[in-house]
């Protein structure tokens, strides 16, 4: 849920990249902890296994600056991906304000992108939240691989994107599309915002 | 001290005075800040936030798998400094209080103070309100000024 301090005129939200394993979402947060500066962020906190898979969770903490007059800070979480950290996916996912997904473009990982897109709603509706009021947008991640190794867009949107939420393609790893899909789904938590719904 | 709620200032100053803790965090259980002494960084709270809240759902978790009534307090005892750590209800919902207190003061009486500022807490918790508005509705453009700054476009 949104934290709102009307005294000092500060808003913070909690984003979680959610997804399967190895589909970018720790990809997408040291883009973003790369190419913002120090003073709009902080440490990145990541709880990883040796071999640099996300144990727990990613978190980190970005300054957006002044938006109509608050001080708007949004705290990126990613979850472990893989089928059997699902009790920790679900403690990330408490109080989540929106959720991006970040599929693999690949289309032998399509299943692995099927399951976890489920996952999510099942995760959410336990916590009595319906994924159709929920702020989510889609994120095609890999789009740089060889085009005979990926769906499209338009392919993944077909099988995936039934809701037709907003979806953006990236390359997480060089940057792209990484920007587009912040903004993409801060307007949409921000808006939920303005129509007063999710506060604290 | 800083405080996104007013009704947790009074019992917090209450609590600092009382025990000489360096740090305090009180959280939710999701790792949104609600009030903070002591830390010098926006962006470092939050981190001890979810960090707090991460090892209390893990703590909850680990104790519903071995069967057993859920841990509600995790302590540290370093050599110079300690952490407490402790999970606890109020009427504004689950929240969490992190506090990290040295040789100055002493766990037992970190542990008897923060029982009182629960206490406090629930007693100056008010009810559930109707929230404000907002944001106005054409916040886009000065969120797309941001976001371009933010990444340097």
């Amino acid at each position: 849920m949104s934290l709102v301090n009307f005294t000092t005129r500060e808003i913070t939200c909690k984003i979680v990249y959610y997804g399967p394993g190895r589909s970018g979402k720790t990809s997408n947060l040291q883009y973003v902890y790369g190419r913002v500066p120090e003073s709009r962020r902080g440490r990145m906190v990541s709880l990883a296994t040796q071999t640099d898979r996300t144990l727990f969770f990613d978190f980190l903490p970005i300054d957006l600056g002044v938006i109509s007059g608050f001080a708007t800070r949004f705290q990126l979480y990613t979850v472990p991906g893989q089928v059997y950290y699902n009790a920790t996916r679900q403690l990330v996912l408490q109080g989540a304000d929106g959720v991006v997904f970040v599929a693999d473009s690949q289309a032998r990982r399509f299943e692995e992108n099927l399951e976890s897109l489920q996952n999510l709603q099942v995760n959410l509706l336990q916590q009595g939240i319906d994924v159709r009021q929920f702020p989510v947008v889609l994120q095609y991640n890999k789009q740089d691989l060889p085009r005979d190794l990926i769906l499209t867009q338009t392919e993944l949107d077909d099988a995936l994107n039934f809701r037709a939420l907003r979806s953006f393609t990236a390359d997480a790893l060089h940057g792209a599309g990484v920007f587009e899909t912040l903004k993409g789904i801060s307007e949409i938590v921000l808006k939920r915002l303005a129509a007063g719904g999710n506060l604290k | 001290m800083r405080s996104v709620e007013p009704w947790v200032v009074a019992p917090l100053e209450g609590f600092l005075g009382e025990s000489s803790a360096r740090l305090v965090l009180i959280m939710t259980s999701a790792g949104q800040v609600i009030a903070q002494h002591g830390f010098t960084r926006a962006l470092d709270v939050m981190s001890a936030a979810a960090l707090g809240a991460g090892i209390m759902a893990s703590a909850q978790e680990l104790a519903r798998v071995i069967t057993w009534p859920a841990f509600t307090t995790v302590v540290h005892q370093g050599t110079r400094q300690g952490h407490f750590l402790a999970r606890f209800e109020t009427p504004r919902g689950v929240m969490i209080g992190l506090v990290v207190f040295g040789s100055e003061t002493s766990l037992g009486l970190v542990q008897l103070f923060f029982n009182q500022l629960v206490l406090d807490l629930k007693h100056a918790a008010p009810a559930e309100k109707q929230p404000p508005q907002v944001l106005p509705a054409d916040f886009e453009k000065e969120l797309n000024a941001s976001l371009r700054t933010l990444f340097g476009r």
